[in-house]
């Protein structure tokens, strides 16, 4: 059995042409049962799509990886009835382990478009219980997941891939989190109703800051701002002041030329405060704060030039931890590629293990006419030392042939080795008649014969 | 016998400078549990001397040393453990290994004075080492704090922006350090002045080098507290200040404990 993925992605494909294959918008569920319906080329039952903003992947256990891809390929046109020819370009597939690699460094964060964003391991879990949902995992996928799952938990605590903001909403909230502790109970202004300054304030507000007021020189769009953004308050531009006095971060965000805050202004505003620091976060182009405003005592003025340094820094940082990330990946994927391996072998171990137990079987039966003339006692005795006996001489002549063919590293020699294990013991002739063989509670002796 | 914990504080140390170098969990359980040991084998050894003189060894300079070495590192490991930041070990280290070097390189006085004891002079001399452990703190917490400071302020966010707690922290446990160094301060003095009332002993008036760099402490702790609440001098200013404190305290304790006094070595 192999592993297929066939995918779009940010890397291959324009938004455009990722938001009109976007699976989320009709449910992932139903595209899972709407494919498994097909029952497409061969394939064994085992799907699960990942569907993010940035990425429409399906990954499939199937027996023939060539018509599979074909046949998903129509599934995704005809499903969100774009033509195949306009898909097709963008699609990658790949198979086997590289498929299993490719998934672990999404779940990693290393395929994302910034790298190391702790987004995706959620969303490649929801993938997998929504292939759950739909009963579409299997064996295969359900280890390929979790195996997937260890090496995001792996590269979050053992690497900084993704440690420091990369945005500047994120860059301003950890700066406010280093300077005050956490952003509970603290108060936020916003200077300016636009929007730059309410997507700043939301996600302060998300942070669970006290209370966020508006202020701006048009009292009407403070109040609309203030209410898009949800629980916030608006005030007039002439009590700023006072606002400002019981602030702690202020983000200014006007559209006016000339610096609205001097440092003089800031200065006087500072003095009832007690010492008490502020932090200003002025993202205004051209800027609304004077810039020797930061020289003031508690004072901490940073300008969207200073935030978006710090995302490149801490980009850069990112950067540098990828090889660390990659070498978790490469570990996971060996212990993967193991268990993969081990299962290929499977069956011929089942089948030999079942052959050896229906000879042991067999034998014992034949004895129990032997041991029929016995007492009872003795009988009983006896027939569970023979069965002990018997039982370990298999399990010892069992053993290494187990461990060696577990332990075969290339499939191709693998397949050599069931290939000739079932043919010299036998096996397939066997195999028919399994069902019968283990039935537990058979007590008449067998004709000879039927063993090999 | 004190060179013992002066070499686990040293594994203590590069312990401590690992964790900030490579911030892993192990890292992190290896410089406290090296800490604790420095610790323990001190505690063990303050004991031992307690058991041969009878008494808590703080009737000279040098056993004195050794003892607040002793309540820096472990009101150190009671802040660690309790707030769990692990950052500030890399700064406190290098004072107890230089201060609990003196105690470990030069020999203590086996004969004591016969007017040191009684449980006023125990209050006293306890007392006021369990401030000066507490300010010791207070300064290095300070340090950090001006080091973070500084990175915020300039806006080059580094190695302490990565690795210490923020500044809201550092200048809380400062202040919390400050009060009760401020409060125990306050108790050795006053026992300090009513055990020498009672025990006539002679000369122990503000000329003393000794008690008058304490008093000055005394008013520099006092203001600095009075500072933060009353004018807004929180933050980089009481950093300052607790360096500025401690620096006298550091003075007092070792220069003149050891060259300047006559009267009041103990």
């Amino acid at each position: 059995m192999h592993l297929l993925l066939v995918g779009i992605s940010h890397k291959t494909a324009p938004i455009d042409l990722r938001e009109r294959v976007d699976f989320q918008a009709r449910g992932v569920e139903l595209a899972l049962r709407t494919l498994a319906a097909r029952k497409a080329g061969g394939h064994a039952g085992e799907l699960a799509l990942l569907s993010t903003c940035n990425r429409a992947e399906l990954y499939m256990a199937c027996d023939d990886p060539a018509s599979a891809k074909s046949e998903l390929t129509s599934f995704v046109s005809t499903f969100h009835d774009v033509d195949a020819a306009v898909i097709e370009p963008h699609l990658y597939d790949i198979t086997d382990l590289e498929a299993a690699r490719h998934l672990f460094r999404v779940a990693a964060g290393l395929d994302s478009l910034v790298v190391g964003e702790p987004q995706i391991l959620g969303q490649v879990k929801e993938a997998h219980s929504a292939a759950r949902q739909a009963e579409t995992a299997g064996p295969l996928l359900n280890r390929l997941f979790h195996a997937c799952f260890a090496v995001g938990k792996r590269v979050r605590t053992e690497t900084n891939l993704g440690s420091g903001a990369v945005s500047i909403g994120y860059a301003a909230v950890n700066l406010a989190k280093k300077i005050f502790g956490g952003l509970e109970g603290r108060n936020v202004v916003v200077l300016g109703a636009g929007e730059m300054g309410k997507l700043t304030a939301q996600h302060m507000k998300s942070q669970g800051v006290r209370q966020v007021t508006i202020v701006s020189r048009t009292m009407a769009h403070a109040a609309r701002t203030a209410e898009a953004i949800g629980g916030a308050t608006a005030a007039r531009w002439e009590d700023m002041d006072a606002a400002l006095s019981a602030s702690d971060i202020v983000i200014t965000a006007t559209g006016a030329a000339t610096p609205i805050l001097t440092k003089a202004h800031i200065e006087s505003v500072m003095r009832p405060r007690r010492g008490a620091p502020l932090f200003i976060i002025d993202i205004a182009v051209p800027r609304d704060v004077e810039a020797a405003a930061g020289e003031l005592e508690q004072v901490f003025l940073y300008n969207i030039d200073d935030l978006q340094a710090s995302v490149r820094e801490n980009l850069a940082r990112r950067a540098n931890e990828v090889a660390r990330a990659e070498a978790i990946v490469d570990d996971e994927l060996a212990k993967f590629a193991m268990w993969l391996r081990a299962r290929g072998v499977i069956p011929t171990v089942v089948a030999l293990r079942q052959s050896f137990e229906s000879i042991r079987r067999a034998e014992v039966d034949r004895l129990e006419f032997k041991l029929s003339g016995l007492p009872a006692e003795i009988r009983d005795d006896a027939r569970a030392r023979v069965d002990e006996i018997t039982h370990l001489l298999v399990e010892k002549l069992l053993l290494t042939p187990t461990e060696q063919l577990k332990s075969l590293s290339d499939p191709e020699t693998a397949a050599m080795y069931a290939e000739a294990i079932t043919r010299v013991f036998g096996l397939d002739e066997a195999e028919q008649k399994t069902d019968s063989r283990v039935e537990p509670f058979r007590v008449r002796p067998r004709p000879s014969g039927r063993q090999r | 016998m004190n060179i013992i914990p002066l070499v686990l504080y040293f594994c203590a140390f590069v312990g401590y400078s690992l964790h900030f170098a490579r911030r892993t969990p192990v890292s992190a359980r290896l410089a406290t549990t090296m800490l604790a040991a420095a610790t323990l084998a001190h505690t063990f050894i303050i004991g031992m001397r307690t058991m041969q003189v009878g008494q808590v060894p703080v009737f000279d300079p040098t056993s004195a040393i050794s003892m607040f070495v002793w309540l820096l590192a472990v009101a150190y490991l009671y802040t660690e453990v309790t707030t769990d930041e692990r950052a500030m070990g890399v700064f406190i280290l290098p004072l107890i290994l230089a201060l609990q070097a003196i105690p470990a390189f030069k020999a203590m006085p086996e004969v004591r004075s016969s007017v040191l004891q009684g449980p006023l002079f125990g209050i006293h001399v306890s007392s006021l080492l369990f401030a000066y452990a507490s300010f010791a703190l207070a300064f290095v917490i300070g340090i950090t704090y001006v080091l973070l400071f500084k990175e915020i302020k300039t806006k080059h966010l580094g190695v302490f922006y990565a690795r210490l707690p923020s500044l809201q922290v550092l200048d809380q446990m400062n202040q919390r350090a400050i009060v009760v160094g401020w409060v125990f301060l306050t108790i050795g003095l006053v026992a300090g002045f009513v055990f020498a009332l009672e025990a006539h002993v002679p000369a122990m008036s503000i000329e003393d080098p000794k008690i008058f760099v304490a008093l000055v402490s005394w008013v520099v702790y006092s203001f600095e507290l009075f500072a933060a609440r009353r004018i807004g001098w929180a933050g980089r200013k009481a950093a300052y200040l607790s360096a500025v404190g401690f620096a006298i305290v550091l003075l007092n304790f070792t220069a003149i404990s050891y060259f300047l006094t006559s009267s009041h070595k103990f």
